[in-house]
């Protein structure tokens, strides 16, 4: 990373300890009230704990947004068959490396929402599913639970109560689709990683046939400032109904400071975040793209860029928070190009199962990817749209609609860009 | 017949076995341990792994080809993986992998004679704020430029 | 009972039923699909069958949508028909255009749903994936770049089969459904594979390139392979045949026929089969006239005359056989034979988890039930074998013999005469399987030749 201290705006809830290595240490976060918001809510019912994180309005941080105490509430009481508290930390988005920064500086705080999370669903094993590339951050997490354990804070009795919790890393090996909750649980399950039918939902049918609860790095990482500070506080700083808290934004591609930015959901647009946060456009060249939420979200012109980010401003306005990835691309970088990358990723990490995303992928990069090189025809373009159309909304997952709503949104906001290739000029 | 992975290999196993209530929740675990022995996984060794973890040698195959991190054939000493996904490529990847390629005389997908050096595309690796980004084996290389890969690469020489 | 509308009619639905099966149940409703199968487990992966649910914004896939209260379907909305032909067209534009040279086409479900589902024209300009096809052993011939991905044959072996032969490698528009390092298949049920295969990727070896499926008529009949009694369907032309299917049987076989029943039809066809009278002339059959060949067999069947009756024999033939022994061959002695080692109906057990006996025909236990003992190598003068042609003919039978069915040459080589019968394929007849279920079966060809069924022959010789 670039910076020293965490960037943004206050409160830093989930990036207070970046750019410290030795914040990572137990030692250190046990001195800076760690895992008193675990003993708080260990004390507390279940039921409790799950009704204070539903009054935070906090929602799900990997891309979907759905909310998280609604869908704690969801795990059944009884279970004939054990639960799971399940961290999806395969950060594979394109354009998003937040959570990399939380284990890496915060990996207590992780740990602390898991025992949170595990207490409020009834659940004694937790695995914390990681990206197979991140091997020194499994190491990092195995260190930090390896010394949990010894102080205590994890095993049979967690932090001196009579909970049980256990908490193991289980890496992945290279596959994007390992990051869709149910592909994920195949995957820890030792299968391919192929998103499953639904229903049955994780919540009832999940790891190894188990009620589960499947989380991200950051959404468990601010569970233990709402069990301290109160759901509450945390819902106030939200700026948007439903929708509270911080948020940790990714900014990548042309601008002067790259890197991780948290603040309050909804409290800044697009455009403030990279002129006012991010040094504006790199070499002062001019802006052309805006992709706000992770390269699954639909592309934005430079005119469009005063939404607020959140989630129901960015949906209304026809794209999407995601996973707050924002990509900038700047006049020097074809925008074909550009999707043309961004296509043959989603086609390289199809899993094959569904028809409409197995094949249409492959077809549009083929297509973009003969634009590209001059050998397109206007039909092309009206064909790129129409193949977009045939996959969204109609695949078993929604690696077809993050694969074919950029290639819509590309060409409807950007078609001279395509006609032009195609007429011969290669303009950028 | 004598066994092809190591003593490690099997307590490694043995130790994370009570975790999962399955056998075929192994796999993952004991293919990136046999990786580590071998630097990729041969037929016979996804065979012993059938077997040391009791499933079927046919879902071993079928597991390992869906994960783009188990390595099908031998790779160089170190393993550049180049990051060529949109916020790499927007701060200079793909000039990155041509000076690469160049560098060492090898395509992307190749490895050099002296078995020293394999490059490969990779996907987005989740630092996309320090692009452009190259992971050598474990590690994460970010802020690349072309000199500072070639300084990178004489060290590894 | 809970009711949910279909297109505009309510129907009764059994709780834990999906849109699919109930449509299927009734009968009248025609939902497209390609990965469902009602003996698989569900995949909802081809999303052809995508139906209309109101209330829910997107299509869902009628196989995995359990029917709700209430719940209103349509099967054929614009938005439906809209997405059919997204899929046929997804589907087709990494198919080879193999039809002319298919063996799948007129039975095809991407041939048929493409015509009613699809569009006629392609738009498709890019470079068509490939495969390079191993070999999967002698069953299956494979042909990857035909395949849908609609995975029933990994499923198949999986869930049907108990083993995981067929799996997929690599992912998204690289998969490929293979065998484990490309070896043959092992599995006695392969010829399944090619039944639920709903394009030509996976078809049948023996029957490849031999006849057009339309061509085919189709005849309801019982296997004869074994005691299980698994119902088929035997398809052929011209009085051959070219191949049996399974027919449905939830109680017996379900979807499925073993590969031992599949192709045991090649007796019939055989070229070296007896089709004409035959007596021994010197040291070798010599083929001659009715006539003269009963007359024959009358001349030698005297003194103490054994009777074998083989065990693939309908209860029809057994009975005829009796009555023709009793009133013609006073004093003979009449025993079963079929398979050896298994002489009793209470030998007869299963010989794997799915379908097969260890009695390799069909009718030990209607022989039993009519009263026949099984042949324990009992000695005499002359001997009278009938056979259907699937009952191993016993070592050692003695004296002289008269071979009355079906024989290949080479096994009626030392008989004194031959008149010629029918195989199952040749005639009607009722066989009593494993479970005392009595199963009566059509005949599909003419028979072969001058062979005459047991019935005539018994007229002909008294």
């Amino acid at each position: 990373m670039s910076f020293t201290t965490p960037q943004g705006v206050e409160p830093f809830i989930v990036s207070k300890f970046f750019y410290n290595k030795e914040a990572a240490a137990l030692d250190y976060y046990m001195k800076h009230d760690g895992y008193a918001a675990a003993k708080k809510s260990l004390a507390m019912t279940p039921d409790d704990v799950i009704a204070e994180v539903k009054k935070s309005n906090l929602r799900g941080r990997g891309g979907a947004g759905f909310p998280t105490g609604m869908k704690w509430s969801f795990i059944p009481k009884q279970s004939s068959v054990p639960k799971y508290v399940v961290c999806n930390a395969d950060e594979s988005e394109p354009g998003t490396f937040k959570d990399r920064a939380i284990m890496t500086y915060s990996p207590h705080m992780l740990i602390e929402g898991m025992i949170i999370a595990g207490h409020a669903i009834g659940s004694h094993i937790g695995f914390i599913y990681i990206r197979g590339e991140y091997v020194r951050e499994a190491e990092m997490l195995e260190k930090a639970i390896d010394d949990a354990y010894a102080k205590g804070v994890l095993g049979n009795k967690v932090l001196g109560t009579d909970f049980k919790f256990d908490l193991y890393v289980h890496r992945g090996a290279g596959a994007y689709i390992c990051g869709e909750e149910t592909g994920l649980l195949n995957s820890l399950e030792g299968k391919r990683g192929e998103p499953r039918v639904k229903p049955p939902f994780p919540a009832i049918k999940g790891a190894f046939g188990g009620p589960t609860v499947v989380n991200n790095v950051e959404t468990l990482a601010a569970i233990p400032w709402i069990m301290t500070n109160g759901g509450e506080a945390y819902a106030k700083m939200g700026k948007f109904p439903n929708s509270g808290g911080t948020r940790l934004f990714c900014v990548s591609g042309h601008v002067n400071k790259p890197g991780l930015y948290e603040f309050p959901v909804g409290s800044v647009t697009i455009r403030e975040l990279i002129y006012n946060y991010c040094g504006g456009i790199l070499n002062n060249r001019k802006l052309r793209a805006v992709i706000p939420g992770g390269s699954s979200a639909p592309v934005l012109a430079p005119h469009e860029l005063d939404i607020p980010l959140d989630v129901e401003p960015m949906m209304k306005a026809g794209t999407m928070l995601g996973s707050c990835g924002v990509i900038v691309i700047d006049e020097s970088f074809p925008l074909v190009k550009a999707i043309r990358v961004i296509t043959h990723f989603y086609a390289h990490e199809s899993c094959g199962q569904c028809t409409p995303c197995r094949e249409g992928t492959r077809w549009m990069e083929d297509v973009i990817y003969r634009i590209e090189n001059g050998k397109g025809t206007l039909k092309d373009v009206e064909l790129l749209s129409n193949i977009a159309a045939n996959i969204n909304g109609k695949t078993l997952c929604a690696l077809g609609d993050a694969a074919a709503g950029p290639v819509a949104s590309f060409v409807a906001k950007f078609r001279s860009d395509f006609e032009d290739l195609i007429r011969g000029g290669h303009n950028a | 017949m004598s066994k092809l992975l190591s003593e490690d290999f099997y307590k490694e196993i043995k130790k994370i076995k009570p975790r999962y209530p399955t056998n075929q929740a192994l796999l993952l675990p004991a293919l990136h341990l046999a990786q580590k022995e071998y630097g990729w996984v041969s037929k016979e060794v996804m065979d012993e792994i059938a077997s040391a973890i009791d499933i079927p040698p046919s879902v071993v195959r079928e597991v390992i080809t869906f994960y783009t991190m188990y390595n099908l054939k031998p790779v160089g000493k170190y393993h550049l993986q180049v990051c060529t996904n949109i916020s790499c490529c927007l701060r200079g990847a793909e000039d990155l992998m041509h000076h690469c390629e160049k560098k060492l005389g090898i395509h992307a997908g190749e490895t050099t004679r002296d078995g020293k050096f394999t490059i490969n595309h990779v996907e987005c690796l989740g630092a996309c704020g320090t692009a452009p980004v190259i992971q050598i084996n474990d590690d994460y290389h970010e802020n690349l430029s072309p000199e500072k890969i070639d300084k990178i690469i004489a060290e590894l020489t | 009972m809970p009711k949910c509308t279909i297109d505009g009619k309510e129907y009764e639905f059994k709780p834990g039923e999906t849109i699919i099966q109930l449509a299927d149940r009734v009968g009248a409703i025609k939902i497209p699909r390609y990965c469902y199968h009602p003996a698989l487990s569900v995949v909802a992966q081809c999303r052809m069958c995508a139906v209309e649910v109101e209330k829910m914004p997107k299509l869902q896939t009628a196989c995995s949508t359990p029917c709700a209260e209430g719940m209103v379907v349509k099967t054929a909305s614009p938005k439906v028909k809209e997405m059919q032909s997204s899929v046929m067209e997804f589907l087709l534009i990494n198919h080879p255009l193999d039809c002319p040279i298919c063996d799948k086409s007129g039975e095809c479900d991407l041939q048929d749903y493409s015509y009613e589902y699809g569009a006629a024209d392609s738009r498709y300009d890019e470079q068509r994936r490939t495969y390079i096809d191993l070999d999967m052993g002698p069953v299956i011939k494979k042909n990857m770049n035909r395949c849908i991905h609609c995975t029933r044959c990994i499923r198949f072996c999986d869930e049907v089969g108990g083993y995981r032969e067929m799996i997929a490698m690599k992912r998204g528009n690289s998969t490929e459904i293979t065998t484990s390092d490309g070896k043959p298949l092992e599995t006695d049920y392969a010829g399944n594979l090619a039944d639920v295969c709903p394009t030509g990727s996976l078809t049948l070896k023996e029957f490849r390139f031999k006849k057009r499926a339309w061509m085919l008529k189709k005849t309801p009949s019982v296997c004869e392979g074994c005691s299980k009694g698994c119902n088929i369907s035997i398809h052929h032309e011209g009085g051959t045949v070219y191949r049996l299917l399974p027919r449905e049987n939830q109680e017996i076989n379900k979807y499925w026929l073993c590969d031992e029943g599949r192709f045991n039809f090649h007796h019939v066809n055989s070229e070296t089969r007896i089709v004409e009278p035959a007596v021994k002339d010197g040291s070798s059959l010599k083929m001659t006239d009715w006539k003269s060949a009963v007359s024959k067999a009358k001349e030698l069947a005297k003194g103490n005359v054994l009777v074998l009756v083989g065990t693939d024999l309908t209860n029809e033939e057994i009975t005829d056989i009796k009555k023709f022994a009793d009133t013609n061959l006073k004093g003979a002695a009449l025993y079963h034979f079929g398979t050896p080692g298994v002489t009793k109906t209470s030998d007869d057990k299963a010989a794997d988890k799915l379908l097969k006996r260890t009695s390799k025909t069909a009718n030990l236990n209607g022989a039993e039930k009519l009263g026949l003992k099984p042949y324990t190598g009992e000695k005499s003068g002359a001997t009278i074998v009938f056979t259907g042609g699937r009952a191993v003919l016993p070592q050692g039978i003695s004296g002289t013999v008269i071979g009355v069915g079906v024989f290949e040459k080479e096994d009626a080589a030392k008989f004194e005469v031959v008149l010629p019968g029918l195989t199952y394929a040749e005639k009607n007849g009722t066989v009593v399987n494993y479970e005392g279920r009595e199963q009566k079966f059509q005949k599909s060809i003419d028979p072969k030749g001058k062979s005459k069924a047991v019935s005539d022959v018994v007229k002909l010789w008294v």
